[in-house]
């Protein structure tokens, strides 16, 4: 069959379709609940910030004191990298639960958004705990930090969007 | 009621969102392939809505505003949902696209095809196949370049036109 056949039949298909499909659960009720406490959108700044304050300044701070422990390390331990290597790891796990366990007890009493916001977490986890288990064998790695240090990032993001949903943009 | 919900007039706003959930639903799910990522993207459009309609002025049609917003926060959505993950792994298959090769006989429809699509492929073909969206704004939504976004709609149709049987 031809090309020009295929064109026309997805065309024929693409204004069959059709563009109205209803979810299988309501979802109102998440929504009157997340917009409870929130102005009119007449009273809402045009603008609203990326990012909350506080998330800014952690990100920071993170950012800040990882370059900070990384330099310790590489500078102190020239010859005991695997020990300076699994310390480091150590310090950003020590730092990332001490970070996720505030917010979860600030969001104790705060419905989430999504149902399966734990599950992520813990698949969040899965994946911080396999490349822990990389740094096993390279703990120098900086790819491998980085990467355990986007998933930290990624759990803390997550605890905060279930909680209070924050968009980067529409 | 779009001036009332600009208001604060949230019975309204139920209204607004009893009109349009089917719609944006629908572009939720032909955006994620996915029913429970779909629903938690519309009930996000929902949110955030409330809190961007006082920026709707009326220069274009509400459901084309609608669109573009839906859009926007659904793909937001999916790459902080699969982000980290599909970037490690480079895992952009919708879970469809994994079924039988049985399954792409001709009989089956193209809403069917659209889900077994890869998320990419999927998206780019959805936002300019169905709603009209040119390349060069699909690559802005995105974030990639208009060349993909033209790539990746040309490979959509090669995979739609070999599960069709044109090929």
């Amino acid at each position: 069959m031809s090309k020009q056949n295929f064109d026309a039949a997805l065309a024929q298909k693409l204004s069959e379709l059709e563009k109205s499909k209803m979810p299988e659960r309501d979802l109102w009720q998440g929504i009157e609940l997340a917009l409870a406490n929130e102005p009119a959108p007449n009273q809402i700044p045009n603008e609203t910030p990326k990012k909350t304050v506080s998330t800014r300044i952690f990100a920071v701070a993170a950012t800040f004191a990882f370059i900070g422990l990384f330099s310790w390390f590489s500078m102190n331990q020239p010859e005991q990298g695997v020990i300076g290597g699994q310390e480091l790891v150590a310090a950003l796990s020590d730092q990332h639960r001490e970070q996720k366990d505030a917010l979860l007890v600030r969001f104790r009493d705060q419905p989430a958004l999504t149902q399966n916001w734990e599950q992520q977490l813990d698949e969040l986890d899965d994946a911080a705990a396999a490349i822990k288990s990389a740094l096993k064998e390279e703990p120098n790695n900086i790819a491998l930090l980085k990467m355990l240090q986007n998933v930290h990032q990624q759990q803390i993001d997550l605890i905060e969007r279930v909680h209070a949903p924050k968009w980067q943009q529409i | 009621m779009i001036q009332a919900v600009q208001q604060g007039d949230r019975q309204a706003y139920q209204k607004l969102y009893q009109t349009h959930i089917g719609q944006v639903y629908g572009l939720c799910f032909r955006l994620t392939a996915d029913h429970a990522l779909a629903e938690d993207a519309a009930q996000e459009v929902f949110i955030q809505l409330w809190r961007k309609i006082g920026n709707y002025k009326g220069d274009s049609k509400f459901t084309t505003w609608l669109h573009s917003v839906t859009s926007n926060i659904t793909i937001s959505y999916l790459r902080k949902q699969k982000g980290w993950v599909h970037r490690m792994f480079n895992i952009e298959d919708s879970e469809a696209m994994n079924e039988s090769a049985e399954a792409s006989a001709g009989s089956v429809d193209l809403e069917h095809y659209i889900k077994r699509l890869p998320e990419r492929a999927r998206i780019v073909f959805v936002l300019h196949a169905i709603e009209g969206y040119r390349h060069e704004d699909i690559a802005s939504m995105t974030k990639m370049a208009v060349g993909s976004s033209k790539a990746q709609f040309h490979r959509a149709k090669g995979l739609l036109k070999e599960w069709m049987g044109y090929e």
